[in-house]
């Protein structure tokens, strides 16, 4: 039984040519890392002293390290041969031990990493079962925890308690609302934002119910009623959303405003109904406040706002149209149009329609571009423009969209590996955006109505 | 889940596309591996989630896209049988030959979702297994050079010899010279199996490489 896995070791260097790290061969036997260690230490011994075969090894080294005057700790994986020297420059060495065991040589430590890949991919779950490292807090987190983690991205990430429990996390968030909300298209918000805070953080811990009664002024509004029925399901499933009130609040007023249609009387229904439940029907959108949907049909307003949360771009893009003249234009349109930018910037190629469309909204940075549209075509190859296509389509992205042209530059030097279709097509895209641009750039108005 | 033939060009793409980044990858690592240039030109990079060495010298890399590019119409196909690196001393003879046996199920079908993240996993360890081939096999000679042969079936070649892929990247039949290798000895490193392909690969090495 103790010589068992001296053959099983043997059998894997010499007969599998494998390399035979610890963490692989603990896995791989089930014991326990430090006895895989001391396995390959014998297993070693045994063979030096039979001294047949060549093998090499590696080990690792941990300790205490003075470099320039600063103390370090250094850990290193090193070559035998290596061993004894890197030993002698750490001023104290913690722990020394082999690392793996195989028969060639290897030049770098890439194999390393990949040996271990697949055995840990495998063993993913439990890839420390055998493991020396115990830290009885790190345990992992439970669904329900998940979940919330999962809801937050939002939240920023300074507030170190915000996954243990949603009541620690909302006194440090309700500082965000208030600066969101004066921006917003809330102005009418904006006098009710401190209480409103204070609200929605006295609603979350408290978990009232009550918050359903002041969204009864948003029921006529048909489209958060249309999407009331999908969004109960949708919010049924959820646990807790809190950082997603602050925006939610700017949605609900934002639905609000273009689900009536008309800018004027959504302001005016709003000081009309009573500012408190106003505000919880805003802020309120916890799990409790979902569980009340049955009761009332104001609920299913906030679960529409939950959803807008989502469509956020949308609706804002929606809002812009009716209320030209509404505050957050200015600020609120740049998010969305760097958001169209960023996502037709890795399809260049493919996409070429949205591409299209984007550009219009690229006259808010037009000042940008103006220097560089003018570069000479000057890489006329063998094989056709697509060189050529390309420095004057780099160009033409804004500033902004810098590494666009970096990607695209390494390029050119590989014209023949595209095909006669895709050089087409890229001709044909760049006529399309080379038009848009002039087009856009010479009114501005025009980006206003196509920034859909 | 779906299920494609060959018919469909589509998935004869994607196997081919597959193969020739894989070929690409492993080209690259053999060179590094059999030291037939110099370690400084490598630089470390990550393919199918694991660190490899890619040569950063544009016309080393041009060369190998180049004769890949070639070779991807015949694995689409399946007329390519092998593609072989051949390792060759300073007068030209071979040295070593790393023969990647391909042949791909008339009918592919992709039955499982993981496919994908199986094959990637099964050219993970032939990558693993060409890092350590060294092992197995004696050092070469200084001054080596490589090439790229591909054995092909019937007489796909004919079309590869009327049209050029690529302009000035001629292929011509390989001399007699560097095909044939005196005393070989064979040394299979990998098999692998999947739906989609199958391939093997294996290194003959010449007994007396000096």
């Amino acid at each position: 039984m103790d010589e068992l896995y001296l053959d099983n070791i043997d059998e894997y260097v010499n007969d599998h040519d494998k390399i035979v790290t610890y963490k692989w061969l603990s896995l791989t036997l089930g014991v326990h890392v430090n006895t895989a260690k001391q396995m390959l230490f014998h297993y070693l011994d045994h063979k030096r002293k039979e001294s047949s075969g060549q093998l090499h090894a590696t080990y690792l080294v941990s300790g205490k390290m003075v470099d320039n005057g600063q103390t370090s700790h250094k850990v290193s994986v090193v070559r035998e041969e290596q061993l004894e020297d890197f030993k002698a420059k750490m001023s104290l060495i913690v722990s020394v031990h082999v690392y793996s065991v195989q028969k060639a040589l290897l030049k770098d430590s890439s194999p390393l990493y990949s040996v271990d890949y697949d055995a840990v991919r495998d063993n993913l779950k439990n890839c420390s079962r055998y493991s020396a490292i115990r830290c009885a807090s790190a345990v992992p987190l439970s669904s329900v925890e998940l979940q919330q983690t999962r809801q937050t991205p939002q939240a920023p990430t300074p507030e170190p308690a915000v996954k243990k429990s949603s009541m620690n996390g909302d006194l440090p968030l309700t500082s965000k609302p208030p600066a969101k909300q004066q921006k917003g298209i809330m102005g009418m918000f904006a006098n009710k934002t401190a209480s409103k805070n204070q609200d929605s953080s006295r609603e979350v811990k408290s978990k009232q119910k009550e918050e359903a009664d002041a969204p009864v002024v948003d029921v006529p509004k048909s489209k958060p009623a249309v999407k009331a029925s999908p969004m109960t399901n949708f919010f049924g499933t959820q646990k807790a959303k809190k950082p997603d009130k602050s925006v939610k609040e700017e949605e609900t007023a934002a639905a609000a405003a273009a689900a009536a249609q008309s800018s004027s009387t959504a302001p005016q229904q709003r000081p009309s109904s009573p500012p408190e439940e106003k505000q919880e029907a805003a802020a309120g959108q916890s799990t409790k406040n979902t569980k009340k949907d049955s009761r009332s049909k104001t609920k299913r307003i906030e679960d529409s706002d939950s959803e807008e949360e989502k469509m956020e771009k949308k609706k804002r893009r929606r809002i812009k149209k009716p209320e030209p003249d509404s505050s957050d234009e200015d600020v609120i349109p740049d998010s969305p149009q760097q958001m169209e930018i960023k996502e037709s910037l890795p399809q260049p190629k493919k996409e070429i329609e949205p591409v299209s469309h984007s550009h219009p909204s690229l006259p808010v940075m037009k000042t940008r571009k103006r220097r560089r549209v003018l570069k000479s075509r000057t890489f006329l190859d063998d094989e056709g423009c697509i060189v050529t296509e390309k420095g004057y389509e780099s160009e033409s992205y804004s500033e902004a969209e810098e590494d666009v042209p970096v990607k695209q530059a390494p390029k050119n030097p590989f014209p023949a590996k595209l095909t006669a279709s895709n050089k087409e097509d890229e001709k044909k895209g760049q006529k399309k955006t080379a038009s848009a641009n002039k087009g856009t750039k010479q009114a501005s108005i025009m980006g206003f109505f196509q920034k859909k | 889940m779906t299920t494609l033939t060959r018919q469909d060009l589509n998935f004869g793409q994607v196997v081919a596309d597959i193969l020739c980044e894989f070929l690409e990858v492993a080209i690259h690592l053999i060179l590094y591996v059999r030291e037939v240039y110099p370690s400084g030109i490598f630089q470390k990079r990550k393919k199918y989630n694991v660190p490899v060495q890619m040569s950063c010298h544009p016309e080393l890399n041009q060369y190998i896209q180049d004769t890949l590019h070639c070779v991807k119409p015949l694995i689409e196909k399946n007329d390519a049988e092998k593609v072989v690196v051949v390792i060759m001393d300073k007068e030209h003879h071979p040295v070593e030959r790393f023969v990647f046996e391909i042949s791909q199920p008339p009918l592919l079908s992709i039955s499982s979702d993981t496919l994908l993240s199986h094959v990637e996993q099964l050219l993970r360890a032939f990558i693993l297994k060409i890092s350590v081939c060294d092992a197995v096999l004696n050092n070469n000679p200084p001054g080596c050079s490589f090439t790229v042969l591909v054995h092909t079936r019937d007489s796909a070649t004919r079309n590869m010899e009327k049209v050029q892929v690529i302009k000035d990247f001629p292929w011509i039949v390989a001399d007699e010279q560097e095909v044939h290798m005196q005393e070989p000895r064979l040394i299979p490193l990998k098999t692998m199996t999947s739906d989609i392909v199958k391939m093997q690969l294996y290194v003959e090495e010449r007994a007396q490489k000096t």
